[in-house]
C-alpha cells in the first residue's frame, strides 16, 4: 500500500473513514451487476448504524465536577483543546438530558448516595467515564480515606476508565474517543444487561 | 505586646485557672484550665490592652501515646490494607485531648495562642462561640472529627461528615469503616466479574466458517 504524501505522520484515516457511512461491499456489488446503481449517488446503510452515530457524535455529558479533575475537564471544554470537536460540548445542568456522566474526582460517602441518584435519572441510553485515579480506584486516599468510595465502579456500572492523577484533556478526550468506538460497536436494541441492573439495586440512596 | 507580657496580664486576672507559659517552641502558647478558658477568652477580647477580636483557629489534638509533659512515642494509625480491608487492633487509646484557640486582634496586631487539655473519658470543654461566633463552626467540626463535646454549643451537630456516621474519624484509634449505609467504603473485590469471559474460539477450520464474537452483548 503506497503512501499518501498529503496526509501527516500520524493522522489516521482509518478512524476518519470510520466515521463516514459505510455501504456494505457486498451490496455495493449486487447493484453493480444489475447496472442499477452507475453514479452511485445514494447511500446505504442501517438504521443500527445510523442510531449509533447520532449517539455518539452528540454525546452530551452531565455537569458533574467533584475535585480538581474537574478543573481539567473544564480545560478540556474551553478553546485550547475544545471537547465541541467531538460533539461532546453541550455540558448539561440536568441529567434528565445527559447521555454521558464523566466522573471527575474523588466520590466521599456523602457524594456516593447523590451520584447514584444522579444517574439513576439519567435517560438511557447512558454512560459513564470514570476520570482520575480518585474515581477509578480511590487514588491517594485508598489507605487512609474513611469517607472515599474505593472506585466509583461500586456504585455504577463504568464504560472507559481514564487514568491519571489529574489526567491532562488530552487524555480525556481520548477516553472520549475510546467511548465513541464503544457506541459505533453496538447492535440492536439497548437493554440494559441483567449485571447492570442487578450491580445497580445494590446501592439504595437516601430518601 | 509581648507573649509574656499578655500571658501576666492573663494569669493576673485568671489566678488558679492559667496552668502555665511555654515558648520553647515555635509558637508560645499558655495552658489555661478547661473550666476558666470562656473567661479567658472573655477577658482577651474585652480588655482594650489585649483586644483579641479574632478568632483565628480552633484545633482539636488528639494526645494518644503522650502522656502531660509531652513525652511518649507516636501510635499507629490504623488504615486499609493493599486488599482495601479494613485494619482492625485491640489497642485502646490513651492520652487526653487538646483543643488550641489561635488568637488575633486586628487593633493592636498581635497575636496568642491558647491550649486546654481535657481527659480522654469526659472529653468536655466549655464552648466559646458566645464570644467569638465564628467558633460555632470550628466546633461542630472539632467535635464531628476529634469527638470533643463543647458545654453550651448551641447547635453541635456534625459539619463534614454526614449525621448518622458512627465514630470520630480524627481519633488516633478509630478504625476505618468498611461501609456506611449501603455505601461500600472499602476496596473489596467483585463478587462476580461483570463481563462475561468470552469463550476460547475453535480453530478455523475451511469447512466451518467463523461466527460473531461472542463477547458480543
Amino acid at each position: 500500500m503506497s503512501k499518501n504524501p498529503t496526509i501527516p505522520e500520524g493522522y489516521d484515516i482509518q478512524r476518519e473513514q470510520m466515521l463516514n457511512f459505510k455501504v456494505p461491499e457486498q451490496l455495493l456489488k449486487v447493484l453493480d451487476e444489475d447496472g442499477r446503481s452507475d453514479d452511485k449517488n445514494f447511500i446505504l446503510t442501517t438504521v443500527d448504524e445510523v442510531f449509533n452515530w447520532a449517539r455518539l457524535s452528540s454525546i452530551w455529558p452531565v455537569t458533574f465536577g467533584l475535585a480538581c479533575c474537574a478543573i481539567e475537564m473544564m480545560a478540556a471544554s474551553a478553546t485550547r483543546y475544545d471537547i465541541d470537536r467531538f460533539g461532546a460540548g453541550a455540558f448539561r445542568a440536568t441529567p434528565r438530558q445527559a447521555d454521558l456522566m464523566i466522573v471527575s474526582g474523588t466520590v466521599t460517602a456523602k457524594m456516593a448516595t447523590r451520584l447514584k441518584l444522579i444517574y439513576d435519572q439519567m435517560p438511557e441510553p447512558k454512560w459513564v467515564i470514570a476520570m482520575g485515579s480518585c474515581a477509578i480506584g480511590g487514588g491517594p486516599y485508598f489507605k487512609y480515606g474513611y469517607h472515599v468510595v474505593k472506585g466509583v465502579d461500586f456504585l455504577v456500572p463504568v464504560d472507559v476508565y481514564v487514568p491519571g492523577c489529574p489526567p491532562r484533556p488530552e487524555v480525556l478526550l481520548e477516553g472520549l474517543m475510546r467511548l465513541q468506538d464503544k457506541i459505533r460497536g453496538r447492535k440492536g436494541k439497548f437493554i440494559t444487561p441483567k449485571w447492570i441492573t442487578d450491580y445497580a439495586k445494590k446501592i439504595p440512596y437516601r430518601k | 505586646m509581648d507573649q509574656k507580657e499578655i500571658y501576666e496580664l492573663l494569669a493576673e486576672k485568671l489566678g488558679a485557672a492559667a496552668l502555665g507559659f511555654n515558648d520553647e517552641g515555635v509558637e508560645a502558647f499558655a495552658d489555661v484550665e478547661p473550666g476558666g478558658i470562656a473567661d479567658a477568652c472573655t477577658f482577651l477580647r474585652d480588655d482594650g490592652r489585649l483586644a483579641f477580636d479574632q478568632l483565628m483557629c480552633l484545633s482539636g489534638i488528639d494526645w494518644d501515646g503522650y502522656d502531660e509533659n509531652g513525652k511518649g512515642k507516636s501510635v499507629k494509625i490504623l488504615g486499609y490494607t493493599d486488599e482495601g480491608q479494613p485494619e482492625t487492633s485491640d489497642r485502646v487509646g490513651e492520652g487526653d485531648f487538646g483543643v488550641v484557640y489561635s488568637l488575633y486582634s486586628h487593633s493592636l496586631r498581635h497575636k496568642f495562642t491558647l491550649r486546654v487539655r481535657t481527659p480522654r473519658t469526659t472529653a468536655s470543654v466549655p464552648t466559646v462561640s458566645k464570644i467569638w461566633s465564628t467558633a460555632a463552626w470550628h466546633e461542630r467540626e472539632a467535635w464531628d472529627l476529634v469527638g470533643i463535646n463543647f458545654e453550651g454549643h448551641a447547635d453541635l451537630r456534625r459539619i463534614l461528615l454526614e449525621e448518622h456516621w458512627v465514630g470520630h474519624p480524627l481519633r488516633k484509634d478509630y478504625q476505618m469503616p468498611s461501609q456506611w449505609e449501603n455505601v461500600p467504603l472499602n476496596g473489596q473485590p467483585y463478587n462476580e466479574n461483570p463481563f462475561p469471559k468470552p469463550e476460547p474460539t475453535p480453530d478455523p477450520t475451511p469447512d466451518q466458517p467463523s461466527g460473531d464474537d461472542p463477547a458480543e452483548g
